[in-house]
């Protein structure tokens, strides 16, 4: 079988590249609505891992529930996405300028 | 199994309340005709006094746990629930007559913002992270939506997606963490974390490494220093009717959220966590006080101010003690009626086609309406933490938890960076008193409001002079 | 290296490739693709570590519903690419060294934690892993249940709030006014003479 730390280094370098698609692509929100998919996918695998090692259901549940939350983020995400861009025609982040960060 | 279901029902009936209220008053708003949407207004009043009952009387002084310990009343939940209950409502008066003048006034945002309220009672009674984590989502997604809800506004939009993006990375982060812990320990349950962690040493250098997830997590969803990037876009773009919500109760929640975490299923990392905090609280005091003074507009130095005052409230929970946890509550608490009096104060002065954006627009308010202008003076006060106002005691109470676990460091640097902070809330002062009017038009807050106003000013008197009986409340509830 | 081993390494590889293209690609659409790609070997990942439910779910959910929401919205907005990733090689070198720090030291404490825990057994023959987790579900995890009902309720709530819009000029149907409608209002019975 799969040793426990196979499953967390894939976790980690997902988890990894997903933030690091947060810095790069600071400019395009869609990719950034997906590097938040990615990071809940990593955090996913860790917790299906360890409920896999620790032969404890309580991980694989909370699982279930990140899926539904992020289902319902995802349709949040997106809504916010359509509403900015009838405001903007554009979602560069760039054009993003009317509140001074 | 039935008669237990039945008590685990019974434990939760404030939330089963909230829940079976606002699915009402969702299908009930459907058949109301817009002249008449007062009465969806007046229900959702309703729905939070209810709660507020429900939760005070069916509280029997113990803590029980309920639904296989994802669920806990005990002192806090009483207190802090009862805190949001109040501090939401005067929220959504304050808002009414705003929301009207810019045709926002529809059920869904007063359904959205009973969500957010379900969702902060359930943070508040959370006793696994599973719950913990829904609670925080509903309240998160509840808000984003709040604030992209004026669809027409460009910078509501905007600042409604940076809320997002950053808010959904912090749970990222957080939910991270918490699988480690996971990991760690093996249970999601509060209790069992914090068993396990206190009693194998050995395996706390993982611990560990989930435990900075969680805490940057945390310091996003407070917006404490380094990750505060979004608190002051946020709360300038929102609609000030949600800046008012997203800037009071939710604080009390979040605090909740914080002692659930560290100090409940963390507490054996006090001192990993604690250094963590000191270093949030800091740069959160420097950052929030030094760069308000800049800001000439209300919003975004309210939201400065905001940055300094979670620095505050870190620094009790840092103290690690009953005392300091209790200090840090009652920070919370009075801090979100400090907020809701002052953001409630922009929605009072505005009427159709007109805010105050800038500190400017507050010039000569004495001469407009000395009795707004004496209950900002009070608000902003306590919020420099002035004497004789509840500011300073809430702030005095902390520094106090601190120096007696021996953070005198910090505690002088504290004092001196609120001295430093006094500054802009006095320059309000100034204006207000000082400075001739730029604005003539009068200003005419409903009744209801400047009667809410004038009890939330005044409460910031009253508190500061007899803070024994909120202080008690604290101390009790955190099993002092 | 056993087959199951082999298998791991394919999918794991296939899906942090994949990742790395989500985040580099310049064609949103394409980088939808890639994101199915990767749910998709990352679910092949959570079946050999006997989550067959999520597994399964994860395609059936994710590649089958949000995914699609996300290519649709990519592909209702008229999204200019060119413009889109400008500045995308200014942040490279910083977004790179941020990816290769924080991957190296995440993968480093990882594998820094002691390796002595044996893998589990494999489960037992009749033992149903979707079984188990409704069991769960709709017992020890009662409540956490119908606090996500809630949220999908609120998602629900706030995505119609935030995007319907009545448009003046849409035509749609009343069922309502429909049903309600008399025949005096359809048919009028005119009275011609006969020409003749």
């Amino acid at each position: 079988m799969i040793p426990l730390e196979h499953y967390l280094v894939f976790g980690a370098i997902l988890f990894a590249l997903s933030v690091a698609g947060i810095f790069l692509n600071r400019k395009n929100l869609i990719v950034l609505l997906m590097c938040i998919e990615l990071m809940l996918l990593a955090v996913n695998t860790n917790f299906i891992a360890f409920s896999h090692q620790l032969g404890d259901m309580a991980g694989q549940v909370f699982v279930f529930f990140i899926l539904t939350v992020a289902a319902a983020e995802a349709a949040i995400g997106l809504a916010i996405l359509v509403v900015l861009f009838r405001n903007r025609r554009s979602i560069n982040v760039d054009d993003l300028d009317s509140l001074k960060g | 199994m039935q008669s237990t279901l039945w008590n685990d029902l019974a434990a939760a009936l404030p939330e089963l309340w909230m829940l079976g209220a606002v699915c009402f008053v969702l299908v009930f708003d459907l058949f109301v005709p817009a002249a008449r949407r007062d009465l969806t207004y007046w229900l959702v009043q309703a729905t939070l006094a209810g709660a507020l009952v429900f939760t005070v009387a069916g509280h029997d002084g113990g803590r029980t746990l309920a639904f296989g310990g994802h669920y806990v009343v005990d002192e806090m939940a009483v207190l802090l629930k009862s805190a949001i209950y109040l501090v939401a409502g005067a929220v959504f008066l304050y808002s009414r007559p705003y929301l009207k003048d810019r045709g926002l006034f529809r059920g869904e945002y007063f359904v959205l913002g009973l969500f957010g309220v379900l969702g902060m009672m359930i943070m508040v009674s959370a006793h696994s992270f599973v719950s913990l984590y829904l609670g925080l989502e509903l309240l998160a997604l509840s808000q984003y939506a709040m604030v992209a809800f004026f669809r027409d506004s460009l910078p509501a939009s905007e600042a409604a997606m940076k809320y997002f993006v950053l808010g959904a990375l912090a749970s990222g982060m957080l939910l991270y963490g918490m699988s480690v812990l996971y990991g760690t320990v093996g249970s999601l349950d509060i209790a069992t974390v914090a068993n396990a962690l206190s009693q194998e040493e050995g395996r706390s250098a993982f611990a560990l490494f989930g435990l900075v997830f969680v805490v940057v997590g945390i310091a996003f969803k407070f917006g404490a220093v380094p990750f505060h990037m979004w608190v002051p876009d946020v709360y300038d773009g929102a609609p000030t009717s949600v800046t008012l919500y997203i800037g009071s109760a939710p604080k009390i929640a979040a605090f909740a959220m914080l002692m659930r975490l560290l100090s409940e299923s963390l507490g054996p990392l006090t001192g990993d966590w604690g250094q963590l905090l000191a270093v949030l609280l800091v740069l959160s005091m420097a950052v929030g006080n030094i760069i308000a003074i800049a800001q000439r507009r209300i919003k975004r130095m309210l939201a400065y101010s905001t940055i300094s005052h979670v620095g505050f409230l870190f620094f009790g929970v840092m103290a690690g003690t009953q005392e300091g946890y209790a200090a840090a509550m009652f920070y919370a608490i009075v801090y979100a009626a400090m907020a809701a009096g002052a953001f409630g104060m922009l929605l009072l002065m505005s009427r159709q086609g007109y805010e105050p954006e800038h500190i400017d627009d507050f010039k000569g308010l004495n001469e407009r309406h000395p009795w707004l202008a004496f209950l900002m003076l009070l608000l902003m006060f306590s919020m420099a933490g002035i004497p004789p106002t509840v500011g300073f005691y809430a702030k005095l109470a902390v520094i106090q938890a601190a120096v007696n676990v021996g953070e005198v460091w910090i505690a002088v640097y504290a004092v001196v960076l609120s001295v430093i902070g006094a500054f802009y809330y006095l320059r309000v002062v100034k204006y207000m008193y000082f400075d001739k009017p730029e604005e003539s038009h009068p200003v005419q807050p409903g009744m209801d409001a400047q009667v809410i106003m004038g009890i939330n000013g005044l409460a910031m008197l009253a508190l500061g002079v007899f803070p024994g009986g909120l202080m008690a409340l604290c101390l009790r509830a955190v099993g002092y | 290296m056993s087959f199951t081993q082999f298998v791991f390494f394919v999918f794991a590889a296939v899906a942090v490739l994949s990742a790395a293209a989500v985040i580099t690609l310049r064609n949103p659409v394409h980088a939808v693709l890639s994101l199915v790609l990767t749910f998709f070997s990352t679910a092949a990942l959570w079946l050999l570590a006997e989550a067959e439910f999520l597994g399964i779910t994860l395609v059936l959910v994710y590649v089958g519903a949000v995914m699609v929401l996300f290519l649709f919205v990519v592909m209702m907005l008229d999204i200019n690419i060119a413009r889109m990733r400008e500045g995308f090689a200014r942040y490279l070198p910083f977004g790179l060294v941020v990816a290769l720090i924080m991957g190296a030291e995440l993968v480093l404490y990882v594998l820094s934690r002691a390796p002595d825990v044996a893998p589990p057994a494999p489960a037992a023959a009749g033992y149903s892993n979707t079984q188990a987790l409704g069991e769960a579900l709709y017992t020890q995890y009662l409540y956490p249940f119908e606090i996500a009902a809630a949220i999908l309720l609120v998602s629900i709530i706030a995505a119609i709030a935030l995007t319907l819009r009545r448009r003046p000029d849409t035509k749609y149907l009343n069922p309502a006014e429909q049903i309600r409608v008399r025949r005096a209002e359809r048919v009028r019975l005119v009275k011609m003479k006969s020409e003749s």
